[in-house]
């Protein structure tokens, strides 16, 4: 019990009308005892903002410690989701808009650059100027799509939206012969498939941002500058009303608050970031086509926002965090390696309980491995003939533990379909029979690792994605982050 | 007036619309009864496709049949069916029930992972590449290229005629089993107020796990109808059949069967039409224009009673 | 609170970890040698809608790599970049394919928008990009020269050859109506543009048509086929949809005759007896030669292949010939490998024809083949 000044006495002396749920309140809400426990009290009196600050300046000092460009687009890519989930934050987070079709309007903002930046109509306008100009007209735009919608309610607002995206990849896809009702000849607007390449870079009052070190940078002070605007604005009057809005419209507008407004101007600042996004994304590409404004990058920034806590402006940035730089990480397949294991390994940690369990799950795995193995190397001596695809002391202890088939394409196929049942048989199972089954399984699961999944490494980041939102979502269906309740009606 | 074109459109548009109709329905009876948009409904039917793709391989292969082709279509749609169904039955069991009070926004992103987990499942074990069922050339029985001459020389191949023909089959049995036996009315009863059904006795999860059941079915019987009629099974099949199911669902009153049914029907016609009389290239954009009209008009879908909102 | 808190830890270890790891692992890879390993990078789209052709191309890669790393003393890696057909996404692998010190060369990338997407990154990565599939004319007019190989003929060769085989041969003449239809990718617009003109320029009516690469569907469109129409050119990726497209034809009783591009080329998959097609070379899948091979691929990678996958197993032996002579004198630089490319000459490639680049770096003397599915059976015809 940790005695604090104002805290009520302990509950070892009885108050009337305190019981110990409610006397032991404090201490459960502060999150216990240890060391642990501490920081993170001391943590949650750091206000807001300082967070961002320090995200700021880690990320500022990122550059300095590579000269690797790889990492500096990863980096960029990330702070681009960054920005497009901040935007949808405002309108599926704040406001409680489904809003289905928002790729497209980081499209639009794209093209909207590419068209007034390049040789497709010869004009290379000022880049500050198209940028306000892109970002208005995508404002626009997303007011004028929310216009005709604002009476819908939550799905069908959601189905409304995703047309919209899809009719933008559509039009833009075959926007290189664009007639006017039939009796032109084609226009070319939008290239069509081939997309509107030689889009100029960058030009700040002068300065030429051209390598990716430069954008790197300009993605951050764009993403700082949106963020402290959104922060502000979720403070204000605005913002407040916006989460009223979303948690009870009825009530809301019960209130007098101006619901319909509210959704609009939601709708609008959603989409006028995701247009800035899009000039920015253009710039660095040097080339726009409409493949890639299409629903994979929905699903991923989607996936960014819900796994960060839809609503929550820290949630943003560990959403893209962990979903971009996984995505990325998991390419590489001896990286994915190592991944997977220490995954596993956390995993265990985290929820086998009580310890001397999770001592005897880990024991009793290793134990299996080294039985298995040796049968089948007594058996069927084509079972552990190939080798594990990384070396070092991991790869040896694999290689001795687990088994190798010679052709491990189909036996690694079955093994799969096997584990996806066997994984969701443990979830049905409880008590000590649940421990006990996870031993075999933990051995199936790194032998379809080892057989299967590592020759794929293209296919198994897809599939890990999909099984994290599933896991992740059925244990904390808010997100990381995320405290409030975001109702869709 | 050119009728040979307007009757080949209508066979054609009713014929895809079938396929719509089938897959609209297990997302519409999803949505009644846990208002959840189950974006993996989509890949059950390409489950489905693969399980028929299956059993033709199993038998011999389309070129050398070794059993009789009705037999072969009896069960390619049993297994499709059961298959798709208790796959259904497993995703709503394993990933969808402990999120039943969650946030509606929760489910629906686990939908996604279910779906992106399926496609590329299906790209794992069974590879990338496109398969057919290549029923033009199945042995002795070239179902795709004989057929019907229909009124102005427009021909309707027995594919086709088995797709309409089984699709009316099942919506008949569909419409007896939610009118007419126990278990549907618990479904209507649940699907009208969960809490007020589970009050009178109903054990909600049951009925639950028999709506995906159905639904998910259906969407595997569909799986095997699009491909025979047209053939082509791949593990992405299932994103862009979902996405137009959906759609058709949305447009006849989401929740509501008849809806889903008309709203199936009509895309495939506008489809068709769209590509017959106004452009190929633009023919999504064109669909999407008419059903936004149509959303705008009547947002609660056509056959959509309007939407009350439980406060 | 315990749970939230163990699980904020655990996302948090993962995020630390894949730093360190990346961190770590990264300088063991960073440079090739001779000696210890060369890598090759692949960027082909194998996930996604185009899996089908990029998971294929992907393969032969691989299998000419594993078949090469059995009897070479060089060994080579390939190291795998999903791209799903998103030129964004080319261009941030390219981008990683330039920072990884080990990669001497890259296949791919596999679309023309990609090509051109990822471009500039890996040229001035210093790396040599060969493709397999991208055949946009306009890549190999002398932008990239000395680093754009490819060994497909592009389509300024292609689509002339089909217009005059029909014009010819097909008898197509003025007042008659080609239908073309293509599936919305660059590949198949590019093409159709090109043989629509070449048909317009003879006074042909071109019915212009365009189907989703996911369309299932192509009744409807079949309806549109009059009298008038001859022929229907279907430059499509896929030979499935070509197959079912020509099927339609028959099942509804028109008379057009199908005539696919090199991207049908699939005996398997596109048999619909009276179709034409036009290939750069025999049919792989035929040559008597290539048994062999095929069925070692077809063992190693079950479920069939594409037109586009084969040149991957050329480009990688292309690249396994150029690395070998690069490391001749001990050293290997991305420069030496991309000069080496550009002089490497099969004579005898599974493609049936002999593989050399030109200076821009398109395949030298590309001449196309066409085709008549004579019961199922690909004929030569011209």
């Amino acid at each position: 019990m940790v005695e604090r000044d104002g805290n009520p006495a302990p509950p070892d002396a009885p108050q009337i009308g305190v019981d110990e749920w409610v006397a032991t309140h404090d201490v459960r809400r502060e999150g216990g005892h240890g060391p642990l426990a501490r920081i993170r009290r001391e943590l949650q009196r750091v206000p807001t903002p300082g967070f961002y600050f320090a995200f700021g300046a880690a990320a500022a000092l990122l550059p300095a410690f590579t000269t690797n460009d790889y990492i500096l687009r990863v980096g960029f890519d990330t702070l681009l989701y960054m920005l497009l989930a901040l935007g949808l934050n405002i309108t599926v987070g704040y406001a409680g808009l489904l809003d289905l079709g928002y790729v497209a309007f980081y499209g639009f903002g794209a093209y909207a650059y590419a068209m007034l930046a390049s040789p497709q109509f010869g004009l290379h306008w000022n880049t500050l100027a198209i940028i306000v100009v892109a970002t208005v007209a995508t404002a626009l735009l997303g007011f004028l799509v929310a216009l005709p919608s604002r009476r819908l309610l939550g799905d069908y607002l959601a189905i409304l939206t995703l047309f919209f995206g899809q009719l933008f990849v559509t039009v833009y896809q075959n926007g290189n012969h664009i007639s006017v009702l039939g009796f032109t000849r084609g226009y070319d607007v939008t290239g069509g498939p081939n997309g509107i390449p030689n889009i100029d870079n960058y030009d700040i009052l002068g300065l030429k941002i051209t390598t990716v070190r430069g954008y790197y940078y300009t993605a951050l002070i764009m993403f700082l500058l949106v963020l402290s605007v959104v922060y502000l604005i979720d403070r204000s009057r605005t913002g407040r009303a916006w989460r009223s809005l979303r948690e009870d419209p009825l009530a809301a507008e019960l209130m007098g608050i101006p619901v319909n407004r509210l959704k609009l101007i939601a709708f609008a600042m959603g989409a006028a970031i995701a247009g800035m996004t899009g000039t920015l994304f253009a710039a660095l590409n040097t080339a726009v086509f409409s493949a890639d404004f299409d629903v994979p990058s929905l699903i991923i920034v989607y996936a960014i926002l819900i796994l960060g806590g839809a609503g929550s402006l820290g949630g943003v940035i560990i959403g893209a965090l962990v979903v971009n730089v996984s995505l990325e990480v998991l390419r590489t397949p001896g990286h994915a390696t190592y991944i997977f294991y220490a995954a596993l390994a956390i995993g265990l940690v985290a929820f086998v309980r009580p310890w001397r369990w999770f001592g005897i799950v880990v024991g009793g795995t290793i134990a299996f491995g080294y039985v298995v193995h040796a049968i089948v190397s007594a058996v069927w001596p084509d079972g552990v003939a190939g080798s594990p695809a990384i070396g070092g002391p991991l790869g040896s202890f694999l290689d001795s533990w687990q088994l190798y088939p010679a052709n491990p394409r189909t036996i690694g196929n079955v093994a799969f379909v096997a584990l996806v049942f066997v994984c969701m048989l443990l979830t049905l199972l409880h008590g000590w029979v649940r421990w006990v089954a996870l031993i075999p399984t933990l051995y199936l699961a790194s032998f379809v690792w080892e057989n299967r999944l590592v020759a794929e490494p293209s296919i198994t980041r897809l599939i890990l994605i999909g099984v994290i939102l599933i896991v992740l979502m059925n244990l904390r269906p808010q997100g990381l982050r995320g405290t409030a309740r975001v109702e869709i009606v | 007036m050119n009728w040979n074109l307007f009757v080949t459109e209508l066979v054609a548009g009713i014929t895809h619309g079938s396929v719509y109709a089938l897959i609209a329905l297990g997302y519409s009876m999803v949505y009644g009864i846990l208002k959840l948009l189950n974006f993996a409904h989509g890949d059950i039917y390409m489950v489905g496709a693969f399980i028929g793709f299956g059993l033709i391989t199993v038998f011999g292969g389309p070129l050398g049949l070794t059993v009789n082709v009705v037999l072969l279509l009896f069960l390619m749609f049993l297994c499709a069916m059961i298959g798709g169904g208790l796959t259904g039955v497993m995703i709503e069991r394993f990933a969808y029930r402990r999120l039943r009070n969650a946030p509606r926004i929760a489910p629906l992103i686990t939908a996604l992972g279910v779906s992106f987990f399926l496609e590329n499942g299906a790209q794992l074990v069974l590879g990338a590449q496109f398969q057919s069922y290549n029923t033009f050339s199945w042995a002795n029985n070239p179902i795709g290229l004989n057929g019907f001459t229909l009124p102005a020389q427009a021909r309707i191949s027995y594919a086709q005629v088995i797709v309409v023909v089984g699709t009316i089959v099942l919506m008949i049995a569909l419409t007896w089993f939610v009118q007419r036996t126990q278990t549907g009315k618990a479904m209507r009863a649940t699907s009208f107020d969960r809490e007020a059904a589970a009050m009178m006795g109903i054990d909600v999860d049951r009925v639950i796990v028999v709506t995906f059941f159905i639904g998910s079915a259906l969407a595997g019987a569909a799986g095997v109808f699009n491909c025979i009629a047209y053939q082509q099974v791949w593990p992405y099949m299932g994103f862009q059949a979902g996405l137009f199911a959906f759609t058709a669902a949305v447009v006849g009153g989401i929740g509501n069967l008849p809806g889903a049914v008309l709203g199936g029907l009509l895309i495939g016609l506008a489809e068709s039409f769209a590509t017959g009389y106004l452009s190929s290239t633009f023919q999504q954009a064109i669909v999407f224009a008419i059903l936004i009209g149509v959303m705008l008009l009547r947002p609660s879908g056509l056959l959509g009673t309007a939407a009350v909102q439980k406060v | 609170m315990l749970r939230r808190a163990t699980l904020i830890a655990s996302i948090a270890g993962l995020a630390t970890l894949a730093i360190v790891a990346s961190a770590v692992a990264r300088p063991a890879a960073a440079t090739a040698s001779c000696s210890s390993g060369v890598s090759i990078g692949m960027l082909a789209p194998i996930t996604g809608p185009a899996a089908s052709i990029g998971a294929d191309q992907l393969h032969w890669a691989q299998y000419a790599v594993s078949q090469w790393n059995n009897k070479s003393k060089v060994k080579l890696k390939v190291v795998q970049g999903d791209t799903q057909l998103d030129p964004a996404k080319a261009s941030t692998l390219a981008q990683s394919f330039a920072s990884n010190k080990s990669i001497m060369g890259v296949i791919g990338p596999a679309g023309s928008d990609e090509v051109i997407a990822a471009s500039k990154i890996l040229k001035k990565a210093g790396l040599a990009f060969a493709s397999g599939s991208a055949t946009r004319v306009s890549l190999t007019d002398g932008k990239y020269k000395g680093y754009f190989f490819r060994d497909v003929p592009n389509d300024g060769v292609q689509g002339p050859t089909a217009a005059n085989y029909m014009l010819n041969t097909l008898k197509v003449k003025s007042g008659d109506t080609v239908m073309v239809v293509d599936d919305q990718e660059s590949y198949s617009t590019g093409l159709a543009d090109i043989v629509g003109k070449a048909l317009q320029a003879k006074d042909v009516k071109v019915d212009r048509e365009s189907v989703s690469q996911n369309a299932t569907d192509f009744s409807s469109l079949v309806g549109k086929v009059t009298g008038s129409v001859k022929v229907v050119y279907l430059p499509f990726q896929l030979a499935t949809q070509a197959q079912l497209f020509a099927q339609q034809l028959k099942a509804q009783g028109k008379s057009a005759i199908a005539f696919g591009s090199d991207g049908t080329f699939d005996s398997k998959s596109f048999n619909v007896s009276g179709s034409y097609i036009s290939f750069f070379a025999p049919d792989v899948t035929t040559i008597k030669t290539d048994a062999a091979v095929v069925k070692a691929f077809n063992k190693q990678y079950p479920g069939g292949t594409s037109p586009f996958g084969a040149p991957n197993y050329v480009l990688a032996q292309m690249y396994s010939q150029a690395i070998t002579k690069s490391c001749g004198d001990g050293k290997l630089t991305r420069a030496e490998v991309r000069k080496n490319l550009a002089k490497v000459s099969l004579g005898t490639t599974i493609l049936g024809t002999p593989i050399k680049f030109t200076a821009n770096g398109d395949i030298a003397g590309a001449k196309f083949h066409i085709f008549k599915i004579v019961n199922g059976k690909y004929v030569t015809v011209a």
